[in-house]
């Protein structure tokens, strides 16, 4: 306890500098205005910063990157609730409820309890994390590559089933990922794989270049074929800035309420932001004195979920800083950059690097103080981002892209995966193939595969080590449950129907 | 809507083919490793298969309507059917640098997309689209250069 609080302080020094306190006020700032803008979110925007980010420091880079995370999230809310446009995927749930409080004209009200309550579980979330990540971190100290690999493919079977509409999908997009993951040279062998005879294909297909082409290729190739964007019509900031005293009182419980399902669902493979917002939602709407007012503007239904995608934004931060291990597209991009420095997630890391984990960990704190701050009394202006015209938006982003690919290394062969991954994503979004998994399956495919073949070195082939350890084996079993549990559930269904059936049969026509 | 969009099966037999491509491929590939036991084709092979496997499934369920499947367009646009025209302006912006970029520079062909993009937008102010783009790729490549980023020569034509 005593040495993770000088490790936090240690942190601290690091995180208060001038330049990196600079840094993440610029994080938080293109956090907030991406969280507002459709068609571009946490992941892209780290992912094209990250050719400019290679030039600063290690901690420096991170702390930017944290305030773009959280920054994400508090723009979602804001415009979720003024415009009923969710600028990302976890502050869809918000817009039920805030959007209906703003047109009621009380969204003021909404965006306050929604900045307080993102605080506050922000700032609760990251202390777990401070004092969560290093009891993980000695955990996975006994993790050998059996157990990592086991870990691995939970993490890839829970994405995939977790995310998209279907099952299906979602391990098609992971093994697309895998797929890609092995083109290039063996990092063990030496052998060239899938590379069929190119010389470009020998360094693998660049995760920034797929990354940045899926997302905002994919996207803006979606949204000018199916969609005709209409003018954004804002709610009036009506009804005063600050919260009514009822409205804290109905407020508090819901924040730490939030906070307790989303920081552990955060932590979870697979868990994300989004999946905490509703069901934080559900447990607002149950436990509500009057739910009739849920539909029609319940502060509940705005402070739960608000409050369960911050903490969850920190728990995501657990598996990736202490197991290496991204359960999201934004990890996925943070995990790349990671390796970009040189740097691998794990246990080693806290003991490695022990400044930047801390500085990362100190400046989440600084970022959650600073979007209050910024937030509430800028609401008004930062929903006027999306007074830009669409077409100058994704054409902004459509070079913005260009430059984070040709940047990158100035080939040609890169443009050429621009267009290829860009059609990739449309089609995707087209056919609802979530995009997470295949960037997850990109970045910890090859870590996957180097666990996979040490065990089996270890054993002489023989891939019974696999579920040697009692660890191995219950990730492993849990992963075949994931696969198998919905195949299983339709066949007792299909029996207990048929066996309904049968009985009604008997009972009408009675032998 | 023509079925083939409707129903699409054929996504799935796109997956097939290409888990068989990496079948195929991890067939040229050692299976086994006289020191680590596995060969750098094990985890292809079993990629490929997996891949094969899914397509069969898609092929399946993919044969079904999908027409409601497809992923809401962002709120407060109304979503239409598919617009061919913007679409290809769009795919031909994006498919330009591969021709231009080392025989126009970044700042043009930069501007070219960009107008390009918001023609398919519906922009139809050419000119001035044309001269925003200039000025943010221009912008762009003398603010990255000082970053750090190479964007290559700001005009190779005029050896600039």
């Amino acid at each position: 306890m005593t040495s993770t609080f000088a490790n936090l302080m240690g942190g601290f020094e690091t995180a208060l500098l001038p330049f990196n306190l600079l840094m993440a006020l610029v994080g938080t700032l293109l956090g907030t205005a991406i969280g507002v803008l459709p068609g571009i979110g946490p992941a892209l925007t780290i992912a094209l910063l990250l050719p400019v980010t290679f030039q600063l420091a290690p901690e420096t880079a991170f702390i930017m990157f944290a305030g773009i995370l959280y920054g994400a999230m508090y723009g979602g809310s804001t415009t979720s609730i003024l415009l009923n446009t969710p600028g990302e995927s976890s502050s869809i749930v918000t817009a039920i409820e805030g959007n209906r409080m703003a047109r009621n004209g009380r969204g003021a009200a909404a965006l306050a309890t929604a900045a307080i309550g993102s605080f506050v579980a922000g700032t609760i979330g990251t202390v777990l994390l401070t004092f969560l990540a290093p009891a993980f971190a000695e955990l996975a100290f006994t993790f050998g590559p059996t157990e990592y690999f086991a870990l691995m493919v939970l993490a890839f079977t829970t994405i995939s089933a977790v995310m998209g509409t279907s099952r299906t999908r979602g391990f098609t997009s992971l093994l697309l990922g895998l797929a890609l993951c092995v083109i290039g040279i063996d990092s063990q062998t030496g052998a060239q794989r899938m590379t069929f005879g190119s010389p470009n294909l020998l360094d693998g297909i660049p995760f920034t270049i797929v990354l940045v082409s899926l997302f905002a290729i994919g996207e803006m190739l979606y949204i000018v074929a199916h969609t005709k964007p209409s003018a954004p019509s804002l709610n009036p900031l009506s009804g005063g800035l600050w919260m009514r005293k009822s409205d804290w009182q109905r407020s508090w419980r819901p924040w730490l309420r939030g906070t307790v399902i989303g920081f552990p669902i955060g932590i979870l493979p697979a868990g994300g932001s989004e999946v905490p917002t509703f069901l934080s939602y559900a447990l607002e709407k149950k436990l509500a004195g009057t739910p009739s007012e849920f539909g029609n503007g319940a502060i509940e239904g705005v402070a739960g979920p608000e409050a369960a995608n911050n903490a969850a934004t920190a728990g995501v931060l657990v598996p990736l800083l202490t197991l290496g291990l991204p359960t999201s597209a934004t990890t996925a991009v943070l995990l790349s950059a990671l390796q970009g420095y040189g740097l691998q997630p794990g246990p080693l890391l806290f003991v490695n690097n022990a400044t930047l984990v801390w500085s990362i960990i100190a400046s989440l704190f600084i970022g959650n103080l600073m979007l209050l701050v910024l937030n509430l009394p800028l609401a008004g202006i930062w929903v006027r981002l999306l007074l830009i015209p669409r077409p100058y938006l994704y054409a902004g982003i459509t070079t913005f892209s260009l430059v984070g690919v040709w940047g990158v290394s100035g080939s040609v062969f890169d443009l050429r995966i621009m267009l290829a991954a860009g059609l990739a994503g449309y089609f995707m979004r087209v056919y609802d193939f979530p995009v997470a998994p295949l960037l997850v399956g990109m970045i910890l495919g090859p870590l996957a595969e180097q666990h996979l073949r040490r065990s089996l070195a270890i054993s002489q082939g023989d891939p019974s080590i696999l579920i040697s350890s009692p660890i191995s084996a219950v990730l492993l079993a849990l992963a075949a449950l994931v696969i198998l549990s919905p195949l299983v559930l339709k066949v007792v269904a299909r029996k207990t129907q048929k066996t309904a059936v049968e009985v009604v049969a008997t009972s009408v026509n009675p032998k | 809507m023509t079925s083939w969009l409707r129903r699409p099966w054929w996504v799935g037999v796109a997956i097939i083919a290409m888990g068989s491509v990496w079948l195929y491929g991890a067939s040229t590939l050692s299976q086994s490793s006289s020191i680590s036991g596995v060969g750098p084709g094990i985890f292809v092979t079993l990629i490929g298969v997996a891949l094969i496997v899914c397509g069969v499934v898609l092929v399946f369920q993919m044969s079904r309507s999908v027409d409601d499947l497809a992923a809401p367009a962002e709120e407060g646009a109304g979503k239409t059917p598919f617009q061919a025209v913007p679409f290809v302006t769009a795919l031909v912006a994006v498919a330009s640098p591969m021709l231009l970029m080392t025989s126009v520079g970044f700042p043009l062909t930069a501007a070219l997309i960009f107008a390009a993009v918001t023609h398919a937008f519906g922009s139809r102010r050419i000119l001035f689209d044309l001269a925003v783009g200039a000025v943010l790729s221009s912008t762009s490549w003398f603010v990255f250069r000082w970053l750090g980023v190479e964007l290559g020569s700001f005009l190779p034509l005029l050896r600039l």
